[in-house]
């Protein structure tokens, strides 16, 4: 029982320090740049004199709604996100007095869709992706209207396809890499009928619920937030598709392809040079007056910038991270050198 | 007529025989073969069990049990005077270093593509354990020592037989060319599996061959600790106050009926609630064991406060009467008496309450327990994460060799657990043999 | 109730002038006379009013108009008695009449029963012991209790013994400790079996032996007044003889209320026996007299077995 005491008036006093301030940077937001950024900031914390960062891996969104908080040692220093910072969630920054943002644009990630390498390599386009996932579609008849999606085989979506059920495994909607999907594969596939396109600019809300709405009769399947899972999902079933981040390719390449789409098969040149059309840019969002606060703060930057991260054959590159050409990098580096604010 | 007549009473005097003594034999066989199946039920259930527990344990060790090696390359390494400045030990190029070493076993490889290949194949961490020599002692430089290093993740992944050497070559993670040179250190008796001790030794890491589970470890000590300590104390005087002292009356009964229903209430919820109080109103510190056991205590206050009240209950009253009956206060009753006997009680459900905490991952993420954290804490505020959350992670990491770190955090986990579980059992018996 | 104050003391007028010291037969007032019945039948139809002597002349403890209830379950009526110093008061009735419940009454051991409500004056030393600013601890020192079940804590036979003395402060060494425990234990006549294993635990004793355990432990106190509830139950002969024994010695500096089934023992140990029925205290007497002599017909009908 004194012991018990002992300990309690032990950890009274120890939570009296967490007032004095923070010397180890924090990091939060998007799943998909959680690998890199970890990898930098370990890096950073065995090779410099400072604490290793902090990060926490919150989704986009949820990084920008901690980040945007406030500003002061209890809210984050960093948020990651797999996609540009949104208009609304800038002005609740600027609301809650986080006013200057530094936006650094840290390379490309695709995204892939593979099957086992036990079966043949699929060749899509991003049409026959829509016209396979999609909860309602075009109607094959030719009038202008839509109906339930009613393909259950690849052959029915396109003959040149192979005559194998469609079951596609991928993200659910909580995730980045879901979001980047909807937006760059099924709209893009949605946008080949020119009268659904011509949707988008007098009813776009009804053009999004068409695009993006995945189905929900069983064809895809929410695997939930685990890669890894679906990587294994994919070996025991070789007629499934699963989608997922370049980077889980990338590891596993021996278990698993990735499906031709439109052409061009995802491999780091085409992502990089952008032949490879479902790839996104993948964003640093910076508080600029937290530099001179929080040490280390503008080191990490530094190395997360220098040639030997995300230069092309930096390490990052061995995580998945796809890097921007030279002059590219060479400009956001000078806007993190300068901490030049973000104006949206 | 007479024969008759006489089967008639014997047929009657054997019927009421019969209800006599056989009928209870009839029942009596009736009865065994219900026991029997029973039994045979219950053993079946019994084994089908212990199977499954077999079953997980020989996954979980079979898959885990390769990251307790961990192999590491032999190097010469040459502590260069021109790389190591002296007055700037910090910022040297200690890659430089392990990169000539390795020139030096392959002397053949030029092509600079090549090269990097051959580069590949040591760890990035070689470079951290040079730095960290030479940080201690810079007598080192200018020498050229035998050296232990780490390899890569997928030299070891190779080397355990995780990467298919039949694959084309297009379809492994590792070259022809590496392969060999791999065959050559090995032949060169360069390449060992040793012990692995980073694994015990370090926090997290994006390296699984630099990855350990200290960091969690101690993370999840800390937070038990602060949850111990917490709920403890609160929910044994809450049980006694409760059992011993209130007055029976609706607010009592209010308080009990709500205390029962917060067992059963999500643990995200209680989570929610250290987000907005100690996070947000308080402002401590996010990611740290303080509130990540505060989170827990209140999760498990509940449990056991019930454990302790059933403890209490089941002292039996005539103990009581008999220290009051000997002038014992109503204090000294509960505290001379009633608790020790409770006590045994009062840790199984704690302990009960412990383990469910040790198990927890959804109340840790609303208060950024769930984060890359390589630093191994020091103190209940720093930054921290927490056993199950560290296994979560590395399940959801790319590169393959987290699995079988994955499956030794779980079987490290287990561990943890069994010797809670044992330092329970241990104090209960001290406490029993009190009389 | 103005009538039985003004009863209550001319009953103790009656005793004005009598002998303490001359024998416990003559200790007692005389018996109340049939027309007492009737005098109550009078003033209160539904009254049953005690019969024989339930008064002494200078009483230890005084009970007036005790009433006990279990929520609203009434276990002891207007129950009026005095308990004479230095003698043993035996009580005796058919099971579930109340001899527990009113025993219980006399240390405030029911206040540990929530649903139990005690009414009434019980008067220790000129003080009423369920005034409020009573405090219960001096008061079950000075009143003591053994149990009907045997309940032995779960520690040490030596433990036991020395746990009252230690909390109550009554000794300032070991070896006074390690006295008390053999007194106790020897007047209990339980020394001479557990001397060789003090430091075992007393509920490994046997049921007999546990009683006894409970009867030094309650003694080991030094209380003034001891309550007993049936102590005998679980006894052979020969213990039941060592604990009567022991009645009998205590009886000299201490005041005994001894709750018994076995109408010889009272007769044996006791010099005034209070028989109850019903949560009533039908007689009270003299021991030899109310055995020999009963006024009442249910005591008479219970000491020569016809119920009970
Ligand atoms: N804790 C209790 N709650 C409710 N009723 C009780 C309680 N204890 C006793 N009673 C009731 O009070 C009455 C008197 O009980 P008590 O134990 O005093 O009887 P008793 O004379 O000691 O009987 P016995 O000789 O069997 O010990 C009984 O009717 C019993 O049911
Ligand atoms: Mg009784």
């Amino acid at each position: 029982m004194k012991k018990t005491l002992l300990i309690a008036a032990c950890l009274l006093l120890a939570s009296d320090v967490w007032a004095g301030g923070r010397d180890y940077v924090s990091i939060v937001g998007s799943s998909t740049v959680y690998p890199f950024a970890t990898t930098v900031a370990e890096r950073f914390g065995k090779t410099s004199s400072f604490k290793t960062p902090k990060i926490e891996s919150t989704g986009s969104g949820g990084g920008m709604k901690l980040f945007c908080a406030g500003t002061g040692i209890d809210s984050p220093d960093i948020t990651n996100a797999s996609r540009r910072i949104k208009k609304s969630e800038y002005d609740t920054c600027l609301k809650n007095g986080v006013k200057e943002i530094v936006e650094v644009k840290v390379g490309y990630d695709g995204i892939v869709l593979a099957n086992s390498k036990k079966a043949t390599r699929f060749n899509l386009s991003k049409r026959d992706i829509y016209l396979a996932l999609a909860r309602i579609v075009p109607d094959p008849k030719g009038s202008n209207g839509f109906i339930e999606n009613p393909y259950t085989n690849w052959k029915e979506v396109n003959a040149s396809l192979p005559d194998i059920k469609i079951e596609v495994m991928g993200p659910p909607p909580t995730s980045g890499t879901r979001d980047a999907f909807d937006e760059l594969a099924m709209q893009g596939g949605c946008k080949t009928f020119p009268w659904v396109k011509a949707l988008k600019k007098s009813d776009k809300k009804k053009f999004k619920t068409v695009c993006e709405a995945l189905r929900e009769d069983g064809a895809y399947i929410e695997a939930g937030e685990n890669d890894n899972l679906i990587i294994q999902k994919l070996e025991a079933n070789p007629n499934a598709l699963g989608i997922f981040g370049f980077s889980y390719l990338d590891q596993n390449a021996d278990k698993i392809q990735g499906a031709i789409v439109d052409g061009v098969a995802p491999d780091f040149d085409k992502i990089s040079d952008g032949s490879y059309s479902i790839s996104r840019s993948l964003y640093m969002y910076v508080k600029k007056s937290h530099a001179e606060v929080v040490p280390g703060l503008k080191e990490f930057l530094a190395e997360f910038s220098s040639d030997r991260a995300w230069g092309d054959e930096g390490y990052l590159s061995e995580k998945g991270l796809i890097p921007m050409p030279e002059e590219e990098r060479a400009q956001v580096g000078k806007t993190v050198k300068e901490l030049i604010p973000l104006q949206l | 007529m007479y024969i008759r007549t006489q089967m008639g009473h014997q047929d009657k005097k054997t019927t009421t025989k019969a209800s006599a003594t056989e009928r209870v034999q009839l029942g009596l066989a009736k009865r065994r073969r219900k026991e029997e199946r029973f039994r045979k039920l219950s053993f079946a259930a019994v084994l089908l069990s212990i199977g499954f527990l077999v079953l997980l344990f020989a996954s979980i060790i079979s898959n885990g049990w390769p990251a307790f090696q961990r192999t590491d390359i032999l190097l010469d390494v040459h502590f260069d005077q021109k790389v190591l400045d002296v007055n700037s030990l910090v910022n040297a190029n200690y890659g430089k270093l392990v990169k000539q070493a390795m020139r030096d076993v392959f002397p053949e490889v030029t092509s600079r593509r090549d090269k990097r290949e051959l580069y590949r194949l040591v760890s990035s961490g070689a470079s951290y354990e040079l730095q960290k020599m030479v940080t201690a002692d810079p007598t080192l430089i200018g020498k050229t020592v035998s050296l232990w290093l780490p390899a890569d993740d997928l030299t070891d992944m190779l080397m355990k037989g995780k990467i298919d050497r039949s694959l084309p070559e297009a379809e492994r993670p590792i070259s022809n060319k590496q392969i060999q040179w791999i065959d050559q250190l090995i032949a060169q008796k360069r390449l060992k599996k040793n012990f692995n001790t980073t694994f015990f030794q370090a926090g997290d890491s994006r390296e699984p061959e630099l990855s350990g589970i200290k960091g969690a470890l101690t993370g999840s000590l800390f937070t038990l600790l602060v949850t111990l300590v917490l709920s403890f104390p609160v929910a044994v005087a809450a049980a006694i106050y409760l059992e011993e002292f209130a007055p029976k009356n609706k607010w009592t009964d209010l308080v009990e009926v709500n205390i029962n229903n917060l067992a059963a209430v999500p643990s995200i919820v209680f989570g929610l609630l250290g987000l907005a109080v100690f996070l947000n109103f308080f402002g401590m510190p996010r990611s740290s064991p303080l509130v990540g056991g505060m989170v827990l205590s209140l999760m498990t206050l509940p449990t056991i406060i019930i454990a302790s009240r059933a403890s209490l209950k089941a002292v039996p009253p005539s103990i009581r009467e008999a220290a009051l009956g000997v002038g014992a206060s109503k204090m000294q009753t509960v505290f001379h008496h009633v608790i020790p006997l409770a006590m045994p009680g009062m840790m199984t459900g704690t302990i009960i309450g412990l383990s469910q905490a040790l198990g927890e991952t959804a109340p840790l993420l609303m208060i950024g327990m769930v984060a890359f954290i390589v630093d191994v804490p020091g103190s209940v505020t720093d930054p921290a994460t927490v056993l199950p959350v560290q296994i979560f992670l590395w399940a959801d990491s790319p590169e393959r060799a987290f699995v079988e770190r994955t499956s030794a955090a779980i079987l490290v986990l287990l561990m943890f657990l069994i010797s809670m579980n044992g330092v329970a059992i241990y104090l209960r018996r001290k406490f029993e043999r009190r009389w | 109730m103005i009538t039985a104050e003004h009863t209550s003391i001319n009953k103790v007028q009656y005793f004005n002038g009598l002998n303490e010291k001359e024998q416990d037969t003559q200790d007692t007032m005389p018996a109340f006379t049939p027309t007492t019945s009737s005098l109550v039948t009078e003033s209160n139809v539904m009254t049953q009013e005690t019969v024989g002597k339930p008064f002494v002349k200078s009483p230890r403890m005084t009970c007036r108009e005790v009433n006990v209830w279990y929520d609203d379950k009434q276990a002891i009526m207007d129950v009026n008695i005095d308990i004479g110093k230095n003698q043993v008061l035996a009580m005796i009735g058919p099971s579930g009449c109340g001899k527990s419940t009113f025993l219980r009454c006399l240390n405030r051991m029911n206040d540990t029963v929530p649903i139990c409500r005690v009414d009434g004056e019980i008067i220790l030393d000129g003080l009423d012991i369920y005034d409020k600013k009573i405090d219960v601890v001096p008061l079950r020192a000075k009143v003591g209790m053994v149990f009907q079940k045997p309940n032995p804590f779960p520690k040490s036979i030596y433990d036991n013994i020395a746990y009252g003395p230690k909390i109550h402060g009554l000794v300032n060494n070991q070896t006074e400790l390690d006295e008390v425990v053999e007194y106790s234990l020897t007047k209990a006549g339980l020394w001479d079996e557990v001397k060789d294993r003090l430091d075992q635990p007393g509920t490994g004793l046997s049921g007999g032996q546990q009683q006894r355990l409970c009867i030094a432990r309650a003694i080991a106190v030094r209380p003034e007044i001891i309550l007993m509830d049936e102590p005998c139950s679980a006894l052979d002969p020969i213990a039941t003889a060592t604990v009567e024994d022991l009645i009998d010695e205590l009886r000299e500096q201490y005041t005994i209320v001894i709750v018994t089934h076995n109408m010889q023992q009272a007769a044996r140990v006791s010099q005034r026996t209070a028989y109850f029925h019903l949560g009533k205290l039908i007689e009270v007497g003299i021991t030899d007299q109310l055995f020999t002599n009963p006024s009442h017909q249910l005591t008479e009908d219970y000491i020569t077995g016809r119920f009970g």
